[in-house]
């Protein structure tokens, strides 16, 4: 690959693998760079970096309710992230966990009024309802992985349109019907029924709820499932090569299913803890804020590494959480959106340096002189 | 700068050996250094080459001869060393810049548009070529070339229509279109039958006595032997040495290529068991919807190789994807010992004693983003003591790596390195260990040591002939005919999906099995007449291999 530019060329080549030292430490020194990238764009909009910055860790991080307030917003985010690192691990691009998180949100509020009619709350109802929601999360994906894996449909389309149904959905069930879902007391305003309170997920304190922790044993249990099942070696081989798979002997189509039903499960279970943890019942405004997609990013940030999603998402989410505060302070939110796309660049873009390296050199022409190397002393 | 597009440019350059008496120099390449990844691929290389002369790359595979023709070709930019052509020093940037000086080069994998005809293909990418061009001229010029050096092929017909060798004229044709004086040939007869290679040498010669300067770059001693002037061995990517062919010695050729003797191995006959793998009347599509096999019948016995010869493309992958339960069988039976495995599972053949060597080791053999660890396990990951139940042992996964190593001779290994930047003859190592190390009561060899260098292509020779030694069925398949001559006990000529004809080693000639490839009984002499059975299937089953075996 060459890039002509004037009397020099750009070419790229390939790198040796880089130690394992360098690639732990690539990350933050993209970190780094991309947040001095953002000063830069900062002090250009007239504002002050550090100020923007020490006031984004101090709303994002410091003190009790800044901190309690990432996390509860961090919850569904490691889910919807979890959900893209299974996926995307053996190339199969799910885009639908939007829709997967809204169909969990709808099963378990669905299941968590029911059970609380019923008088069945508590743990035991607690985890039916969440239960509900990670398996209707994965219902909604088998209905995209079914054709993908027997008639190899294109799943990036199907998952990506199912959010839409998955949004009408919901919306019906509010707007525009009076379905179990709504509260049958409020006739001008729709919103959903609110669950029994033997319903609600356990609090520590402020608003840190218990759903956090199970955020964090899912990517626990998907890092083990990945790293030391037979299941998570078939995904791992499937997913770099195919062929390699089913000559070896493994169901790649029923590999493509239960990824698919997996990362689902993950994004509904993020529905269910939102209803549970947060809202208290199936409420649209709150639930078509782009989770799902948010989820993609932060698997790729996170080299799709099920660990790795904790602190991305946090980090994502206290970006989040920060940005009323900082408008108050006259710093726009746009700020904080323009950081967001800069350190992903950064961090994607250090990767590919990892991997390749750059070099201008003088094009030759013709017969000419021989090559000037510009980095390098001629041999 | 050659721009003149048309034919008679190569010629009319006053350079030609004819013209000047003494031969002048083509091509020098002074101390060319290439590394990929740290490892030098070509270690301060010296070439020179003459006009009118046909110069032989001679060298194992990971010799550097691919690297150093890329280098001249325009494909990789030296890390040092200086270029000249035609006595002028060139910094060649890219193929364009190469082609502009003269230069070209048929890849082994040919780069045509299968949809476009001959001379579509001749006129795309040519700097001559305008908005219109038109067609007939094109067509007129072509087949004009094509007479010259023998190279007929119908500038009006498609690739895709083409026979392999007729594709590889048409790469060849390209070149010369353009104005190419210098030719690189990377390994061309790789893919041809005999006959075709027959017909490629006497293009080449007629070539070279136009004046043109070509490199024939080749691992086959006979052809270097039969076809080059001058001939210059490589060996790790350094350059041994360079001699007259006429002066050179066969044996001291094969020393300079790979530094030391060659065994050779007398073929012990073992007496083959009861039948092991069984295939009656199998009919299959290839990837096309068009059947690739038909009515193929075959026995494999214990302690036995059935070599599969023929020209690639004739069904060989079809048979063996049908074989190991990667491809539907339309009608026909495949039988592991007495159990029908026509309707198995892939992973029901594994564990009924099935092992596959694939010949498309990187994509299919083995999954080559992941580490040698994981390919090693990629079938035993599923019994004890690898897994327990659901879960695999990093550990066991590793030792067993370890083990495999060791006892398979696999080198070069780093262990978080992606497999497929090893060597092809350590994968191929490492495919049959994972395959042997589970013990198969029948294994589908198909092009076992296709691009391998010889100290690689002698060991994995081997240690398919313990493997029959030992009892084990296999089903060999290959388009290399010393191969098959040296290690079948049986040989069956696949042709257009159909089995030409059964042979026993003793009684094929290269020339019989040559002709049988190309699908001609009625030539193939009495000896491989009477054992051909061209398309009759199931009544000829039966007795199969018994008579020749």
């Amino acid at each position: 690959m060459s890039l002509p530019l004037g009397a020099f060329e750009l070419t790229v080549e390939r790198q040796q693998i880089p130690s394992r030292l360098v690639r732990m430490a690539a990350p933050t020194a993209s970190v780094a760079f991309g947040l001095l990238v953002g000063a830069v764009i900062i002090w250009a909009a007239g504002q002050d970096p550090i100020l923007a910055y020490t006031e984004m860790a101090r709303k994002g991080f410091g003190g009790r309710l800044a901190l309690t307030g990432t996390l509860v917003l961090a919850t569904p985010l490691i889910l919807t992230g979890l959900a893209a690192v299974v996926a995307f691990r053996m190339k199969i691009w799910n885009i639908g966990a939007e829709g997967q998180l809204i169909l969990g949100a709808v099963a378990s509020s669905g299941l968590g009024l029911w059970l609380g009619d019923r008088g069945i709350g508590g743990p035991v109802g607690i985890v039916l309802m969440l239960a509900a929601g990670a398996g209707a999360g994965a219902l909604w994906a088998a209905l995209a992985a079914l054709p993908r894996a027997y008639l190899n449909t294109d799943e990036v389309i199907s998952t990506l349109m199912l959010n839409f149904v998955a949004l009408g959905i919901m919306n019906y069930l509010i707007f525009s019907s009076f379905s179990h879902w709504r509260d049958p007391s409020r006739a001008t305003f729709p919103v959903g029924r609110f669950l029994d309170d033997s319903m609600f997920l356990h609090r520590f304190t402020g608003r840190l709820h218990i759903g956090l922790f199970i955020a964090l044993a899912a990517a626990g249990v998907l890092w083990w499932g990945l790293r030391s099942t037979r299941w998570g070696f078939e995904v791992w081989v499937t997913g770099d090569s195919p062929r390699a798979a089913l000559y070896s002997g493994m169901r790649v189509d029923r590999k493509i299913l239960s990824v698919l039903m997996v990362s689902g499960a993950f994004a509904g279970l993020g529905g269910g803890i939102e209803v549970g943890g947060v809202l208290g019942n199936l409420d649209p405004r709150a639930l078509s804020l782009g989770v799902g997609f948010a989820g993609i990013v932060v698997a790729a940030l996170a080299r799709l590494s099920p660990l790795g999603v904790i602190p991305v998402a946090i980090l994502v989410a206290s970006f989040t959480n920060a940005r009323p505060g900082l408008q108050v302070l006259g710093i726009p939110s746009e700020i904080v959106t323009l950081l967001e796309g800069i350190l992903f660049l950064c961090i994607v873009g250090g990767e590919w340096f990892l991997r390749n390296a750059l070099r201008l050199q003088r094009r030759a022409a013709g017969p000419g002189p021989g090559p000037v190397e510009v980095e390098t002393a001629p041999s | 700068m050659n721009g003149d597009p048309t034919p008679a440019a190569s010629t009319a350059e006053p350079e030609t050996s004819e013209a000047g008496g003494e031969p002048q120099e083509a091509a020098r390449l002074n101390a060319i250094t290439k590394s990929f990844f740290g490892v030098p691929a070509n270690d301060r290389v010296d070439f020179d080459l003459r006009w009118g002369e046909i110069h032989a790359l001679l060298g194992e595979n990971g010799a550097g001869k691919s690297t150093l023709c890329s280098v001249l070709a325009g494909l990789y930019h030296p890390d040092s060393g200086e270029i000249h052509l035609d006595g002028e020093r060139v910094d060649l940037a890219s193929p364009q810049q190469a082609l502009e000086h003269g230069v070209g080069m048929v890849y082994q994998h040919f780069r045509l548009v299968d949809r476009f005809t001959v001379a579509e293909n001749l006129a795309l990418g040519h700097p001559e070529t305008g908005f219109v061009a038109s067609r007939r001229s094109l067509e007129r010029q072509v087949a004009e070339l094509g007479r010259r050096y023998g190279l007929e092929v119908s500038p009006k017909a498609a690739i895709w229509q083409l026979s392999v060798g007729e594709q590889q004229r048409v790469e060849i044709l390209k070149l010369l279109y353009r104005g190419v004086r210098i030719l690189i040939l990377d390994e061309p007869t790789a893919v041809l039958t005999p006959q075709e290679a027959q017909s490629l040498f006497t293009t080449m010669r007629a070539m070279a006595a136009d004046g043109q300067a070509i490199i024939f770059v080749s691992h086959k001693l006979d052809e270097v032997l039969e076809v080059s002037d001058r001939v210059t061995v490589l060996r790790d990517g350094e350059r041994v040495g360079s001699m007259e062919t006429a002066e050179a010695d066969p044996a001291a050729l094969a020393r300079m290529m790979v530094g030391r003797d060659l065994s050779t191995r007398a073929r012990s006959r073992t007496e083959a068991g009861s039948a092991a793998l069984s295939v009656r009347g199998l009919t299959a599509d290839g990837d096309r919807g068009i059947e690739a096999l038909r009515e193929i019948d075959l026995e494999v016995r214990e302690s036995q190789i059935v070599g599969v010869a023929g020209v690639a493309g004739n069904g060989q992958r079809e048979l063996a994807e049908a074989i190991v339960g990667l491809r539907r069988s339309k009608r026909g039976q495949i039988f592991l010992g007495d159990v029908d495995i026509t309707r198995t599972s892939t992973l029901q053949r594994i564990k009924l004693g099935l092992g596959f060597v694939p010949e498309d080791r990187m994509r299919t053999g083995m999954a080559g983003g992941l580490p040698l660890t994981a390919n090693l396990a990629l079938k035993a990951y599923r019994q004890p003591p690898l897994s327990k139940g659901p879960l695999v042992s990093k550990r066991a996964v590793e030792e067993r790596a370890r083990t495999l190593e060791k006892q398979f001779d696999i080198r070069g290994v780093r262990w978080a390195m992606p497999t497929s930047l090893l060597s092809g003859g350590n994968i191929q190592r490492a495919i049959l260990a994972r395959e042997l190390s589970a013990r198969p009561k029948v294994l589908v060899a198909a092009a076992p040591t296709r691009g391998l260098d010889v100290a690689a292509i002698e060991a994995i020779r081997q240690i398919l002939l313990d493997e029959r030694d030992a009892g084990t069925a296999i089903l060999m398949i290959s388009e290399d005919l010393e191969e098959i001559m040296d290690l079948s006990d049986v040989i069956v000529v696949l042709y257009e999906g159909r089995i030409m004809g059964r042979l026993d080693p003793d009684d094929a000639s290269p020339e019989v099995l040559g002709m049988l490839m190309a699908g001609r009984t009625a030539d193939a002499g009495p000896d491989a007449a009477a054992d051909t059975a061209p398309d009759t299937g199931a009544d000829t089953a039966p007795d199969t291999g018994a008579d020749t075996a």
